[in-house]
């Protein structure tokens, strides 16, 4: 019995030594394929389908230590009416990841808040989730006198709904928030 | 055994009480086990002359009053021991605690001492935990029955994670002993709890030092030392059931043991732990995802002779943590939110389920070890041990990662170890020994999050020397001296702007092994030699005053997580950087214990000072945006620190006299722990974090008053405000509902409000079973600890109201 145990243990320690311990293998590479690097915001003109806006951040390495660069095409009118979609994306993999189809699958659980300091812009959602209650990946932007000023775009995860529709009353945590500077002509 | 219990009835009913006139003379003190100074319950004491028996208490106290001036002849019997006689002189009131030797084999079989110190054999400064406290805390966690010794205070995540501290030192700075092996569970991080069952304790020693140089010499905050039930040398089945049920959480847990031991040598030991809680309450609101659940088991069969012996144990843990929904946040202004709005942001109905965020955590010990006395020289022992354990911690994650980890971590271990310890000289005791420990961690990668802490291997290879002198009857000497080689070998993808933003680039070339994407492979080794060295002095005044002086320094090497850590970290929405250019921690720690005893009181007092240079601590350096919002940076930098304190501990028997039916002995007792400790970073004059602030706990316990083996208890403890913190309150911008945003400061630093919490305990003890009701947070008082991580988020438990069952045989 007792040389049994000690057979067990030697041999333990001798797996050890001459197998694990020259096990250096190099590990697998981890793309994380949840990470949202890019938040992309465009505007249809309800009459004029050639006018397209589209604001983009992106930020390439994650939660690494640089910070999101924005982007901004086309011209903004104003007393316009524009179709606003939103899209979520991946774009550290290849190919990119559209994280916006995980969201609209899951659409109970998020919703898109939108947030402006401009005097006469008026955004609503157009799009529900499965329970009937506002999710905020369309909508409808109007433009009133030219200006400029700050638009803050926020995805909540597991936010209550519904809610006021204001980011204070809607809780959850935040899985992206981004702000575009908009110029109004 | 039954039998037996009869016959100690008999002779406790036979007992004959002589009141004789002029004769008011009291001898008294306490029956341990000579080992691990465990209090003796049932213990027999016959004093011939008098034909008088007496029997101890279950805290192990005797009392014979009334006695005259004389010699007596005193008999001491436990069924576990040969009968023993002793010859006591009483010309005063006299104290005289008896020390019984459970292993009939061994050397010295009884020994009497003068003062009821514990621990007799060094200068260290310790205090032990005996099998009364641990039955308190049987569906508690390690941790918090840890924090009942003077200076231990416990480091929580909610109620469940929870930490010990010693002398403000805790996690890698901590080590932690289980059954003579060294824990290795991953115990780097915050929120790592030890993954041990509290229940297969029978008692627990805390060293507040590097002092048990035998364990390792990078324990520069202390050493936990768990000892299991002790092997009996005689044919017997010993056993034990706790059960315990509690209403806040809305659970409770049942541990069985059983021990079967054999003249012969052979012994089998088993426990089983079973525990269950569903969420916590604070008083106004429900701690959703609190719940959690644990399995525990351990078996042990071995053979164990004076000369000779050997042993196999296995040990099994296994529990899933649920951690408080609201502190899983998105970025520093969902922080803010949390902070400002005073309670937690998801409120759920109460709940057994234990959803994300939570942990997973399973570990596995196995552990061989034989040992030889040689004759006329000392005791050699081997011991090998095998450790796994799996780490599983899931955040709310999206899609089909939902339910997924998001850290998964493999770390297996394996120590070998030799000891010799001589003994056979008549004033000396040496040991030395040689420990070896090869460790592989490997992350799994299908978590689809980027590894917190990387794959490596370490080994370290280490020996060390320690004496004990016992120079004459008043003074005693020790001095040890360890030393470590260290070498961890890490494989590890950062992100190629994390690595040149830190500059590694430029100062870590060679570790550079190729690019792949916007990540490099890279192979960062270290080595590191580490030097430990203690040496202290007691002395015994006289019967009522002894004095310990011990000094130790002490080199820890950076842990994992300090060197490689890199990533987000969900509950405080930081973002926490290792640091490769880290040095090894020098610590030279100054411990002072006086103790004294008078009649009574038994009072012990411990200042102590900690210099700790290169000190290794998370400091934030910025603030970075991504994606997901702003968050602070933390980054692990070296300062030079200074901790000192003060503990106190003191056990008064107010009052003591017979019982109305001279069978039993009524007794008040009042027992005070006071700790304080100050922490300093020098090298930024600032307040070091994290410093459990004052604390005083003070408990009255009355033995046998109402009626016969019934005791009262009723417990405070005040927490004072910790008036020393540093100020890494920073500034946020927040979107408010206009789309501006407002600056806001994230009040991180702040310590919670003072607080007292008071409870009451009520035991009866009857056969061979014990009743404890117990009322924790009998007032439901609001309070928030600065040692509990979910002190940003929510209030912690409210009023716990807890029955427990205990049955011995």
């Amino acid at each position: 019995m007792r040389y049994q145990i000690l057979k067990i243990a030697i041999t333990t320690v001798l797996y050890c030594v001459l197998v694990s311990c020259s096990d250096n293998d190099v590990p697998q590479l981890i793309n994380e394929e949840e990470l949202i690097t890019t938040v992309e915001y465009t505007l249809t003109n309800d009459t004029d389908a050639t006018n397209v806006v589209v604001y983009k951040s992106v930020d390439a390495d994650g939660s690494g230590p640089e910070a999101p660069t924005l982007m901004t095409t086309g011209t903004l009118l104003a007393n316009s009416t524009y179709s606003g979609t939103i899209r979520f994306l991946n774009e550290s993999v290849a190919p990119a990841e559209n994280i916006t189809e995980e969201v609209q699958e899951e659409s109970s659980e998020h919703e898109v808040f939108y947030a402006t300091s401009i005097a006469g812009i008026a955004i609503t959602k157009t799009d529900t989730d499965s329970d009937g209650n506002l999710l905020g990946l369309r909508t409808a932007l109007k433009t009133e006198a030219p200006g400029n000023g700050n638009l803050t775009i926020v995805l909540r995860h597991e936010p209550i709904k519904p809610n006021d529709n204001t980011l204070s009353g809607a809780a959850g945590e935040t899985d992206a928030q981004v702000v575009y500077s908009l110029i109004i002509q | 055994m039954f039998y037996k219990t009869l016959m100690v009835a008999a002779l406790f009913m036979s007992a004959v009480t002589i009141q004789a006139q002029d004769c008011n003379l009291e001898l008294k003190g306490i029956v341990k086990d000579f080992h691990d100074g465990a209090p003796l319950s049932f213990a027999q004491l016959y004093i011939q002359e008098i034909q008088k028996t007496v029997s101890t208490a279950a805290d192990g106290s005797y009392r014979i009053p009334d006695l005259c001036a004389g010699t007596y002849t005193v008999i001491v019997t436990h069924y576990d021991c040969k009968t023993q006689t002793l010859k006591i002189t009483v010309d005063k009131n006299t104290i005289k605690d008896v020390l019984l030797e459970h292993h009939i084999n061994n050397l010295q079989e009884i020994e009497i001492i003068a003062d009821v110190h514990d621990d007799h054999k060094n200068s260290q400064s310790s205090t032990r935990i005996t099998q009364n406290t641990i039955n308190d805390f049987s569906g508690a966690t390690l941790g918090d029955a840890l924090a009942t010794v003077q200076g231990v205070t416990a480091l929580k995540t909610g109620n469940s994670v929870v930490k010990p501290v010693i002398h403000g030192l805790y996690g890698s700075r901590v080590a932690i002993v289980n059954d003579g092996l060294r824990q290795q569970d991953q115990e780097w991080g915050v929120e790592h709890s030890p993954n041990i069952d509290l229940n297969t304790a029978s008692n627990i020693q805390v060293i507040k030092g590097a002092t048990a140089l035998r364990y390792g010499g990078d324990a520069i905050g202390g050493t936990i030392v768990i000892e299991p039930e002790r092997i009996i040398a005689k044919d017997t089945v010993k056993g034990r059931v706790v059960s315990q049920l509690q209403s806040n959480a809305r659970g409770g847990s049942i541990s069985g043991s059983i021990n079967n031991y054999r003249e012969s040598g052979w012994y089998q030991q088993a426990t089983l732990t079973y525990k269950k809680l569903g969420d916590f309450e604070a008083p106004d609101y429900v701690l959703s995802n609190t719940g959690n659940q644990t399995y525990a088991a351990n078996f042990a069969v071995g053979f164990h002779k004076f000369e000779y012996g050997a042993s196999i144990k296995y040990s099994y843990y296994n529990t899933e943590l649920g951690i408080l929904r609201a502190s899983h946040i998105g970025n520093a202004a969902d922080l803010v939110r949390s902070i400002n709005s005073g309670e937690p942001t998801v409120i759920n109905d109460f709940t057994y389920d234990i959803d994300p965020p939570k942990q997973m955590v399973e570990h596995h010990g196995i552990q061989a070890n034989a040992y030889k006395r040689i004759q006329g020289l000392g005791k050699l022992e081997i011991d090998y041990s095998f450790q796994f354990n799996n780490r599983l911690e899931f955040d709310i994650r999206r899609g089909e990662n939902a339910g997924k980890a998001s850290l998964d971590l493999d770390l297996t271990t394996h120590t070998l170890a030799a000891y010799f310890f001589l003994d056979s000289m008549e004033d000396f005791e040496m040991e030395f020994g040689v420990d070896g420990l090869y460790q592989i961690n490997s992350p799994n990668p299908d978590t689809g999050i980027r590894r917190l802490i990387p794959d490596y291997n370490s080994q370290k290879l280490g020996w060390f020397f320690s004496l004990n002198h016992n120079l004459n009857e008043q003074w005693l000497l020790d001095a040890g001296f360890r030393y470590d080689h260290y070498n961890i070998d890490a494989t590890k993808f950062y992100q190629t702007s994390r690595w040149e933003g830190l500059g590694y680039d430029q100062q870590f070339p060679q570790f550079e092994i190729g690019e792949q994407g916007n990540q490099i492979l890279t192979n960062p080794e270290f080595r590191y030699d580490l030097f430990a060295f203690s040496a202290g002095a007691k002395y015994f005044a006289d019967d009522h005053y002894d004095f310990a002086i011990n000094l130790s320094s002490a080199n820890r090497a950076p842990n994992p997580s300090e060197l490689y850590s890199d990533g987000l970290h969900h509950a405080l929405a930081t973002i926490e950087l290792g640091q490769l250019d880290l040095n090894k921690e020098q610590s030279y720690k100054l411990n002072l214990v006086a103790h004294a005893v008078h009649g009574s009181l038994d009072v012990e007092v411990n200042p102590f000072v900690n210099l700790v240079n290169d000190y290794i601590q998370l400091i934030p350096t910025g603030l970075e945006s991504t994606t997901r919002g702003a968050f602070p940076v933390y980054q692990y930098e070296q300062i030079d620190a200074v901790l000192a304190g003060v503990d106190l501990g003191l056990n008064w028997d107010v009052f003591t006299r017979n019982s109305r039916d001279a069978q039993s002995i009524e007794m008040l007792r009042w027992n005070s722990r006071f700790s304080y400790i100050y922490g300093q970073n020098k090298t930024a004059e600032e307040p070091l974090i994290t410093m459990p602030p004052i604390q005083f706990s003070n408990e009255l316990v009355w033995s046998q008053g109402v009626f016969k083996n019934l005791d009262l208890k009723l417990s405070n403890q005040t927490i004072l405000k910790q008036t020393r913190f540093p100020d890494n309150d920073y500034a946020v911008d927040v979107p408010d509902d206009q789309g501006n945003f407002s600056t806001q400061v994230v009040n991180i630093s702040e310590s919670p409000a003072a607080y007292s919490l008071w409870n009451l305990g009520a035991g009866y003890a009857f056969a061979k079973a014990k009743i404890n009701l117990r009322v924790n947070n009998l007032f439901n008082t609001n309070y928030r600890n600065y040692l509990n991580r979910q002190r940003f988020y929510a209030d912690d438990i409210g009023r716990d109201v807890q029955i427990q069952f205990i049955y011995n045989f």
